[in-house]
């Protein structure tokens, strides 16, 4: 990194002080210099400096932008490197693009850009004067370590004694009661590979009738896959459930010869009558409701299965029978 | 017992069929719609009646997968005396065994009656729902148990195997080239092209798959369901031949999760397969290995999409990906992999067989042999059928399925699925090929024809595939998450009576952007339903928007039910049968419906025998 005459003097804790104009981030063409809006590309000189408090996303990018435009910026970092909370995080909003793709490039044209001077691990101290003219105390902190000769390659960490590195988490052991016997049982049954991941999540929905968190950790444990992927692939699918079912479940078919035939009718008699909607549990757990994308019995539309057993050619009528006959049934 | 070579399957063969010059009852009991008719209860009647009557060895029972009519299934033949009984139940076993079988006389009851002619017949072949079908692949439904192997071998199953295992691998692609085969899955790419792409693709480590799409999405549509059901080594069979063409070693057979029989048979059939020699190692004694697996699906229509199914055979979550390069060049597990349809794979045996110029001189230019396809919806038959390609429209629908119930009027048939369009009255004449459907803004899809009637809102039956597509869609790419999204809303507005004209642009204008921007063909063609039911009802959305009026009465804020003074009886069923108690009125005086407090759930409307219940429009509208 290059480095100004500034810092040279205090390669340790100390006080540095950036004594030229500088103006606060937030403003980064002070009216008092005019100048500034004809000197951007290089031909007018463009006046004095400016410093950036926090490297994060916003303070890279405004630093980029006044070094573009010709400022020298001062960029000042509390934390030993630059990048912020973006580059903790997987996604942005709203679009889903990922992080660290947006943000990296910068990280590095930041460091390498000869008018931006890293300030970090240091923190503003002081702050005197009027927009326009500022003068501002730095406080750099003990780094020990020669930032010009550093190339980040973290063999300093792995080798310090005191152990400070960040460590990767250990897996949490799941507690081995009866889900996780059982789900241990399926698993049995097929080779521990990421193809087995759809069959085995499908026996265990079978089992339980839904897919419960001991079982999706314990899963994720022996495929060696990370959790998300698991919850993910589970979530993905209609066949899975992540919530426990009810005691029966009514699958109406919504196929297009059923729709045609008044499937939806069938379905809203459903939720009037058990109070809820599709995709729904009643509150007394009884039954669950859901909609099924078509069974291939056209000819019996519409028609609904509960508990796996078919009920072909309904219309309201049956379906207040159908549902009071349930009621009245043990769990299947 | 393993069969060593060619000569081994053809004595087993020969064994077969001598043994089997009994008389034969069918019934069509080991599918999923007979089933739920009832059809194993009748199963267990013949088997006890026949005991009974001390007939167990004169007469072979029988129980075949589906035998296409679903409408007056559970299905009875008797061979012998060539007569088609139809919806029969265990009570009436003792009379056919008595009457007819022993007796020669016909039940008469149980007689299939044309509702065109109000006539009886006893011979399947008089049945017009047969008429005109040609059952290249439905034929052997009847003539076997899918159950059992042996059944599957008398018919000359496994024959066309163990002449492809003779011929060279280019020469059986050349042949599949050649009968002009197109995928059944619904693109129409030509199969015998997509095998050479296959069997030329590089792959590191010489591995290429043979995956078999069993994953029916489409909602109405079930012939895959079907013919895995009924006849699952016939599809073993041409993906044998498949990999042996192609060069491959390791075939998936890809199963929808809502087909628990379809699996049940499948894995039966590759069991038993396994034990004759024709899956394994050395197939009938020659060189050539294959295994094939067993995969269900989870419930996710994308998962249709060969690059969504393949990385769901990783275990991986659906989602498509771009296609610069093509699954035949490298899918799963980035090894070419070659993906056809159920019906597709069925289809092969049969041309090698039979050969290519026999298949090619079936179907039309651009179309070859035949396409099965369920007619379902407001029809009189429903059922699957098996026809030549090129037939009309209007001679499946009126003449094979028996036109629409009721005397209602045919208002549009809507061929492809979610990703086809609704045809209209006046297109009824264009021939049923790949090109023509598409031409008409539909497309061929994987066979499902649903008839819809005067009853059936073209407004509601487009909101209805979009809601299925947004549900559906995997939510990768934007233009089909925003867009299905986006004009799912507007015609949500629509049916809600708060259209504007300036909407149907709208429509139009997302519609086309989806079909040029969407990741994959679940979201290119998602458009389909909504630009062909505006192309050819456009009157509808305008009836919808302008006049505030669901002529067929499914938009329920733009209608209303109104009881007739002069046809109600007041016989007061409607009032009770009325969930909000909405109906008032003196027991033999007109009732009269409160339209503040109805919900419009049509319970009164189903429940009116004297038809005094109408839909009306609704002339003032509250503010």
């Amino acid at each position: 990194m290059a480095k100004t005459s500034v810092k040279s003097k205090a390669p340790a804790a100390g006080k540095t002080t950036a004594s030229r104009k500088a103006a606060p981030a937030k403003r980064p063409r002070p009216a008092t210099r005019p100048a500034a809006a004809a000197g951007g590309n290089g031909k007018g000189k463009p006046l004095g400096s400016v410093l950036v408090v926090g490297a994060g996303i916003a303070g890279i990018q405004s630093s980029l932008d006044l070094a573009e435009s010709g400022y020298k910026v001062y960029l000042v970092e509390k934390n030993p490197s630059i990048g912020g909370v973006m580059t903790m995080l997987d996604k942005t909003f709203p679009t889903n693009d990922c992080s660290m793709c947006i943000v990296s490039p910068k990280l590095v044209e930041a460091a390498r850009h000869n008018n931006i001077e890293l300030l970090s691990y240091a923190e503003v101290d002081k702050v005197q004067g009027q927009a326009g003219r500022f003068k501002i105390e730095v406080r750099k902190k003990a780094r020990s370590v020669d930032l010009a000769k550093c190339t980040g390659c973290g063999a300093c960490a792995a080798a310090c004694p005191v152990d400070q590195r960040i460590r990767v988490p250990e897996p949490i052991p799941v507690e081995a009661d009866e889900t996780v016997v059982k789900t241990d049982a399926i698993m049995d049954r097929y080779p521990p590979q990421r193809a087995s991941l759809i069959m085995v999540l499908q026996d265990v929905n079978a089992a339980f009738n839904y897919l419960p968190e001991p079982a999706l950790l314990r899963i994720s444990e022996r495929l060696a896959l990370p959790y998300a992927e698991v919850y993910g692939t589970a979530s993905f699918y209609k066949a899975f459930s992540l919530e426990p079912r009810g005691e029966h479940l009514v699958q109406v078919c919504v196929g297009t010869a059923c729709h045609v035939r008044g499937a939806q009718r069938i379905l809203e008699e459903f939720e009037r009558l058990l109070s809820v909607k599709s995709g729904m549990t009643t509150e007394d757990r009884k039954f669950t409701l859901e909609t099924v994308n078509c069974l291939g019995a056209c000819a019996l539309g519409p028609i609904v299965v509960v508990d796996g057993e078919y009920h072909g050619s309904l219309n309201l009528a049956r379906v207040s029978r159908l549902v009071d006959n349930y009621a009245k049934k043990e769990s299947a | 017992m393993k069969l060593k070579h060619v000569q081994e399957l053809e004595r087993l063969r020969s064994q077969l069929s001598s043994s089997n010059g009994r008389s034969e009852i069918v019934i069509s009991a080991d599918a999923t719609c007979c089933i739920l008719r009832g059809a194993k209860g009748v199963a267990e009647a013949f088997r006890t009646e026949l005991q009974k009557a001390g007939l167990t060895d004169k007469v072979h029972l029988r129980l075949a997968g589906c035998l296409g009519f679903c409408e007056i299934e559970p299905m009875v033949i008797l061979k012998a005396r060539d007569i088609l009984y139809q919806r029969v139940e265990p009570k009436d076993v003792p009379e056919i065994i008595s009457e007819s079988l022993l007796g020669g006389r016909v039940v008469e009851r149980l007689l299939y009656v044309d509702p065109a002619t109000g006539q009886k017949q006893a011979r399947i072949e008089a049945v017009p729902f047969y008429g005109k079908q040609n059952r290249l692949i439905l034929g052997a439904n009847e003539r076997i148990e899918p159950v059992r192997i042996e059944d599957y071998i008398a018919i000359d199953g496994y024959a066309a195997l163990a002449k492809g295992l003779t011929m060279k691998p280019e020469a059986i692609i050349e042949e599949i080239k050649a009968s002009g085969l197109r995928g059944r899955g619904g693109g129409g790419f030509p199969t015998g092209k997509k095998w050479e792409t296959c069997r030329n693709a590089e792959s590191e480590d010489g591995v290429r798959y043979i995956i078999c799409n069993a994953d029916e999405g489409d909602p109405g549509a079930y012939m895959d369901r079907s013919v895995l059901e009924a006849n699952p080594h016939a599809v073993l069979e041409g993906m044998i031949i498949g990999s042996f063409a192609i060069g491959s070693h390791e075939g998936y057979v890809y199963v929808r999760n809502e087909y628990p029989l379809a699996v049940e048979h499948l894995a039966l059939a590759l069991r038993q397969a396994e034990e004759h020699g024709l899956l394994g190692e050395n197939i009938l004694g020659s060189s050539h290995d294959f295994r094939i697996k067993v995969v269900r699906g989870a419930g996710a229509f994308v998962c249709g999409e060969s690059t969504a199914l393949m990385q769901s055979l990783e275990g991986k979550v659906g989602r498509p990906r771009a296609k610069y390069v093509h699954t035949v060049e490298r899918g799963l597990y980035d090894r070419p992999s070659d993906l056809n349809n159920v019906e597709t794979w069925a289809n092969v045996p049969l041309i090698i067989q039979r050969g290519a110029s026999w298949f090619a001189s079936i179907g039309t230019a651009g179309s070859k042999g035949t396409k099965i396809f369920s007619l379902v919806g407001k029809i009189n038959n429903t059922g699957l059928v098996e026809v030549p390609m090129g037939i009309p429209l209007r001679e499946i629908i009126f003449d094979i399925g028996g036109g629409i119930p009721g005397g209602k009027k045919f208002k549009a048939v809507q061929t492809g699925g979610p990703s086809g369009g609704c045809i209209p009255e006046r297109l009824l004449d264009i021939p049923v090929d790949y090109d023509e459907l598409t031409k008409a803004g539909s497309m061929m899809g994987s066979g499902g024809m649903i008839v819809m009637d005067e009853d059936t809102c073209m407004v509601d039956v487009a909101r209805y595939f979009l809601n299925f597509l947004k549900g559906e869609s995997c939510g990768k790419c934007v233009a089909c998450r925003e867009g299905v999204r986006r004009m799912l809303e507007i015609l949500e507005r629509i049916t809600a009576g708060e259209g504007r004209l300036e909407d149907l642009d709208t429509l139009l204008e997302l519609g086309e952007y989806l079909q040029d921007t969407a990741l994959c063909a679940l979201g290119t063609t998602a458009a389909n339903p909504v630009l062909t039911t505006l192309k050819y009802f456009r009157h509808e959305y305008e009836a919808h928007i302008g006049e505030r009026y669901c002529a067929a009465g499914v938009c329920k804020p733009l209608f209303q039910y109104v009881i007739s003074a002069e046809t109600c009886t007041g016989c007061q069923v409607c009032a009770k049968r009325c969930p909000v108690e909405a109906i008032s009125g003196e027991k033999k005086g007109p009732h009269r419906i409160n339209l503040e407090t109805c919900t419009k759930c049509g319970a009164c409307f189903e429940a009116c025998r004297y038809e005094a219940i109408e839909k009306a429009r609704i002339k003032e509208r509250v503010a």
